[in-house]
């Protein structure tokens, strides 16, 4: 066999497993069923991370789930984190309040490819939940804004009052140099603006063919989404998807988050569609 | 490394000494079947078993291990390796543990495996007895397993000791060896090609030709609905192999409710629910939805995915899973034939 079983260069005897207290400073619960986090060390030292990367997150006794960071390395040594109640290991975080501790391992995986983007046109196109990883990306681009070209993007939620991030949205709305465009599946009495799947948003936004594209949101946008960049020509290995697994252990181990042979913990979670398009358990 | 020869009547005082010495983990009866158990005297050890039940990966990987443990605000790792000697491994399973250990070792290091791995001593030993699902012969493409640090064959008079490593050739200070001659080694070498010779189930393709095949075969839906169409999804294929090594994780709580321990647990990708998430409102999306494409998925790891990895099929041919499974459907022998001749 080709493998070597006797010769380990890995110097550090450490557990993979065991995570690192980072207390609360800040919380506010956009949505009756999100809660947003700003953490620090408790150590004080700051998280050094790409945007697009994930933290294991949870509480002692109740596990810990795979959560992307909503905050950019480019802002102060804390960090954001945006966790919607589904489950146990959600709830029992989403019960924790200012003062209180999570316990945090990361970050894993890898996170869009900044250098690749940089210099480029960027479209991000964010649904649900999926804005949070990406407010990572917005604020790093927004923050070294003349690195990049024309920097779009497209949020869209299933109702006004699922929108993520009102204050954020008022900047992005409001910066020259941004275009934001928003969208809602239902919309309110109160709702003005544009009512329609993620795609309708696609009508009015004339692309280049060299665009950089970031997707992240539920499985089922994903196609449509790219059908539409198809249109637009954009090359596959310029597109760039998130994707959500159940990664257990986040470190290429428990094979929970197997997408055909990647590891969407470590190989991701962000990849190039031309890395995946042919993976069938990818999309 | 040089060669040595312990009297039959020799054996079971060095056995004895080990037990003495170090915790001894060995093949034990347990009823009418064998497994690895703690071993507390000579007379306890059964190298005559054909196969256990559960492979050795259980020392290194057991099926519930404290990964860390917490009590209020406090968090510590749990990494605490026993000093082990582990007897009587069968060659197949030492590939096993070899590529286990390699697995466990590439990427992000995993102490709490490599830890116990580095202090156990592993003697492994000539197969006496072949299992009636066993097809190991026709597994180790020519290579030999690596992972060990002495061989023990059972001749006529006594027991032949080849030692691998230091770590081996320490353990004969516990008995009564003496340097073997050339017949004691012809005769250890003819009682391991007999053992070959009686491992009659057959894999008549090299690893890469498997590789290939297996891969190209992904999106042949048609033949994976007619392999997998028994399959319970129970999980038990993956969890007497000994190269499946995935794992989940789960906290659990002391008496106390204030303290206690983040824990890793033996899991089974063949199960429905290994591959959902948790969606709102209490849905789920699973991205391997049907047994078919779990069975599927369970083969492209041993087949293609980890093969092309490790350099072999990640498969030793134990033959543990063809006698685990309930519909029986998952003897590789018959799987990865079919899907070498499907047309």
């Amino acid at each position: 066999m080709a493998i070597d079983t006797h010769e380990c260069e890995c110097e550090k005897r450490e557990s993979l497993f065991v995570p690192r207290e980072a207390r609360i400073l800040h919380t506010h619960a956009p949505t009756s069923t999100e809660k947003h986090f700003t953490l620090q060390f408790v150590d004080g030292s700051p998280l050094k991370f790409q945007p697009g990367q994930i933290l294991e997150v949870g509480v002692m006794g109740y596990g810990e789930i795979p959560i992307g960071i909503a905050s950019s390395p480019t802002r102060t040594n804390t960090f954001e984190i945006v966790v919607r109640t589904v489950g146990r290991v959600s709830t029992a975080i989403n019960s924790k309040s200012i003062g209180d501790s999570l316990w945090v391992r990361g970050p894993l995986g890898h996170g869009f490819d900044v250098e690749a983007l940089r210099g480029n046109d960027v479209l991000i196109v964010a649904g649900g939940i999926g804005i949070c990883p990406t407010r990572s990306l917005i604020q790093y681009i927004a923050d070294q804004r003349d690195d990049f070209g024309r920097f779009v993007l497209f949020y869209g939620a299933r109702d006004p009052l699922q929108l993520l991030f009102p204050e954020d949205r008022g900047v992005w709305r409001a910066t020259h140099g941004i275009e934001y465009h928003e969208t809602v599946d239902r919309a309110d009495v109160s709702w003005t603006g544009n009512v329609g799947v993620i795609t309708t948003l696609f009508r009015n936004t004339q692309l280049s063919a060299e665009t950089r594209v970031i997707i992240c949101g539920p499985p089922v946008m994903f196609e449509f989404v790219i059908r539409e960049l198809d249109q637009a020509g954009i090359k596959r290995e310029n597109i760039y998807v998130d994707l959500e697994r159940r990664m257990k252990c986040g470190v290429g181990k428990c094979g929970h988050c197997q997408i055909n042979d990647k590891y969407c913990c470590i190989d991701g979670p962000v990849f190039t569609y031309a890395e995946i398009h042919e993976l069938e358990e990818a999309i | 490394m040089p060669v040595f020869f312990t009297e039959a009547a020799d054996f079971g005082p060095f056995v004895d000494s080990l037990v003495r010495a170090s915790r001894v983990v060995g093949p034990i009866a347990k009823r009418q079947k064998f497994v690895f158990g703690e071993v507390h005297s000579a007379q306890e050890l059964r190298l005559d078993y054909d196969v256990t039940l559960l492979p050795p990966k259980k020392v290194f990987f057991p099926p519930k291990q404290a990964i860390a443990s917490f009590d209020a605000d406090r968090v510590d790792g749990e990494i605490v390796p026993i000093e082990t000697v582990l007897l009587g491994v069968h060659p197949y399973d030492v590939r096993g543990i070899d590529m286990t250990d390699f697995l466990y070792r590439e990427g992000n290091a995993d102490w709490n495996y490599l830890a116990q791995r580095e202090a156990t001593t592993i003697v492994a030993s000539c197969v006496q007895n072949v299992a009636p699902r066993a097809f190991w012969a026709s597994m180790a493409d020519g290579n030999q397993p690596q992972g060990h640090d002495a061989f023990l064959t059972q001749i006529e008079g006594g027991y032949v000791y080849e030692t691998r490593t230091p770590a081996g050739e320490a353990l004969l200070a516990h008995g009564n060896f003496r340097e073997a001659t050339a017949d004691h080694i012809a005769a250890a070498g003819r009682a391991n090609a007999d053992a070959l010779a009686q491992c009659q189930s057959q894999l008549p393709y090299s690893s890469a030709q498997i590789a290939a095949t297996v891969r190209e075969s992904f999106g042949d839906n048609a033949m994976w609905d007619v392999l997998a169409k028994d399959c319970f999804s129970c999980g038990s294929c993956n969890i007497v192999c000994p190269t499946c090594y995935c794992f989940d994780m789960r906290d659990t709580w002391n008496l106390d409710q204030k303290s206690g321990n983040r824990t890793r647990y033996w899991d089974a990708c063949m199960t429905r629910e290994f591959a959902a998430i948790s969606m709102p409102g209490g849905g789920h999306e699973n991205f391997r939805e049907t047994h078919q494409e779990r069975f599927r998925h369970r083969f492209m790891r041993k087949g293609a995915y980890l093969n092309e990895k490790l350099g072999g099929l990640a498969c030793t041919g134990c033959g543990r899973c063809s006698a685990a499974c309930t519909a029986d459907i998952a003897d590789p022998v018959k799987v990865i034939n079919a899907i070498m001749e499907w047309s």
